[in-house]
């Protein structure tokens, strides 16, 4: 909707709020790359420094949650700006988790470069953040550019995070019955690559809202689903 | 039932109350209401929104015959209450305006008492066969406009000497003494502070058990908080007509999204 309002002071009001969602998405976007980064080069460093920065992301989505209530208090909107400030309310709790992922994978990679590396394990982790971050990044495109069938392709794509979560489900079982000193590293291994795996379907669920916000209908249910080890008995 | 959701906007029935048809209306030259259909359900409460000089008034006073009362003013097309023409020409428009009553934007009662005001239709109407009989319709009225307990101990006082809330609730029991069936209130609240506009918005809640609702307001929280059914006006046309809650969250029309956001429509 190209029309303004006629109290200038609601767009502005929106535009800001819009724009702190973009800002706290390009934070996002820079954790899960710094992240993963670190878990590849065994850089305690730089984890240390993705973890003080999940700080200003949580500060972020209060400021984001403070303006929408502010937005819904003044302004009481209805149709496209209400799903707006819904969108906003509801992507900025899901980036907030996927903050909250990365952080706790740069925590887990000050343990693991304590600790003997596991064969290449890690590269195939690196893959699977790049295409949550691809993900991601499509993700905020298409809120921008409201642009439904980029959310739907976003939507599609978190099977193929799903698969490759499932495959290292199976390898890391591998390590662990091949060599029992590997456990430690590879039960952290695997919880990362979970939390990947989790921050995926958040990113699924805000190319959701995309769709809501502009069709003004939830999309279908039964996406596909591809993370099979929660009903396998082996890898 | 339903389960888990709990909903007061949930329409109770489908029967449609009003029917209109290919509404034309002309005043003079000025062709106000074009081509506007729909149907109307019973024991709804019904908004008509749009902006100032769209046809929503002018349609509304179509229910009621009010625009005979304007010499210029020129109805077509067909509307039906139960399935009967109130344009026909056997319809006495008094006796229709008794089963169709009217709350206006300005609450106006007569310059008589709180008793009179309220017994001044079933009087006329002769719905009372003596003077008890006409009591209890009174009491009825009032308790019906949700104003009995503050007017009781003063029913022989002036309905002038109300305050504009009070007035207002007067007039709607005013008007549903008659028994009507259907209630139109054109910006009922507009002229009330928020408290009695709160307490108007509860009554027409209340109203809607017995009779067929149809608002014309302004305000669109207003419109979305009491209606199960809203129509959007825009130049004389009907845009937009259906659930209240899919209008206030997902409107299909974008004349209808430009309108309730606040935008230029």
């Amino acid at each position: 909707m190209a029309d303004q309002h006629i109290a200038s002071a609601f767009d502005r009001d929106l535009e800001a709020v819009q724009a702190q969602i973009m800002k706290m998405g390009g934070m996002v976007e820079d954790a899960i790359r710094l992240a993963s980064q670190s878990l590849e080069t065994r850089d305690a460093e730089l984890a240390v420094q993705v973890r003080a920065g999940d700080k200003a992301i949580d500060a972020l989505e209060e400021l984001i949650n403070e303006r929408a209530a502010r937005i819904i208090a003044l302004r009481a909107p209805t149709a496209i700006d209400l799903r707006l400030i819904l969108s906003v309310i509801k992507i900025s709790a899901s980036l907030e988790r996927i903050g909250d992922y990365a952080k706790n994978m740069a925590k887990r990679n000050t343990v693991l470069a304590q600790l003997p590396e596991v064969k290449d394990s890690t590269g195939a982790i690196r893959r699977m953040c790049k295409t949550v971050e691809s993900m991601l990044k499509d993700a905020l495109d298409c809120y921008v550019q409201r642009d439904v069938d980029l959310a739907m392709d976003v939507i599609a794509r978190d099977e193929d995070v799903d698969q490759m979560y499932n495959a290292l489900f199976r390898e890391f079982l591998t390590f662990m019955m091949e060599d029992p000193r590997n456990i430690t590293s590879c039960m952290h291994l695997h919880f990362i690559a979970k939390n990947v795996e989790r921050m995926g379907d958040l990113v699924t669920s805000i190319a959701e809202q995309v769709v809501y916000l502009v069709t003004g209908t939830q999309p279908d249910e039964d996406r596909p689903k591809a993370d099979d080890t929660s009903t396998k008995l082996k890898g | 039932m339903k389960d888990n959701v709990i909903s007061e906007t949930d329409v109770t029935t489908d029967k449609i109350k009003i029917a209109a048809r290919d509404v034309q209306v002309y005043y003079g030259d000025n062709h106000a209401i074009k081509d506007v259909s729909v149907d109307i359900q019973d024991k709804t409460v019904t908004a008509f929104i749009g902006p100032s000089g769209c046809g929503k008034s002018t349609f509304l006073r179509c229910i009621n015959r009010m625009n005979d009362t304007i010499d210029i003013c020129r109805v077509q097309g067909d509307i039906l209450i139960d399935g009967e023409d109130i344009y026909d020409s056997k319809v006495d428009p008094v006796q229709l305006r008794a089963k169709v009553g009217m709350v206006f934007q300005k609450p106006n009662p007569f310059p008589k008492s709180i008793y009179d005001n309220v017994a001044y239709g079933p009087r006329i109407h002769g719905l009372a066969r003596n003077k008890a009989e006409l009591d209890d319709i009174v009491e009825r009225a009032l308790k019906r406009g949700a104003i009995w307990n503050e007017v009781k101990d003063r029913l022989h006082a002036p309905g002038t000497g109300l305050s504009g809330g009070q007035q207002q609730r007067l007039c709607i029991a005013r008007a549903v003494a008659t028994e009507p069936e259907v209630l139109l209130m054109d910006e009922p609240c507009s002229a009330l502070d928020p408290i009695a506009t709160a307490q108007v918005e509860e009554l027409i809640d209340e109203l809607r058990q017995s009779y067929a609702v149809v608002i014309v307001t302004h305000s669109m929280q207003q419109a979305a908080r009491v209606s199960q059914k809203t129509a959007f006006f825009h130049l004389g046309h009907l845009v937009e007509y259906g659930e209240t809650d899919k209008i206030f969250t997902a409107p299909e029309d974008p004349r209808t999204e430009s309108y309730i956001t606040g935008r230029i429509g």
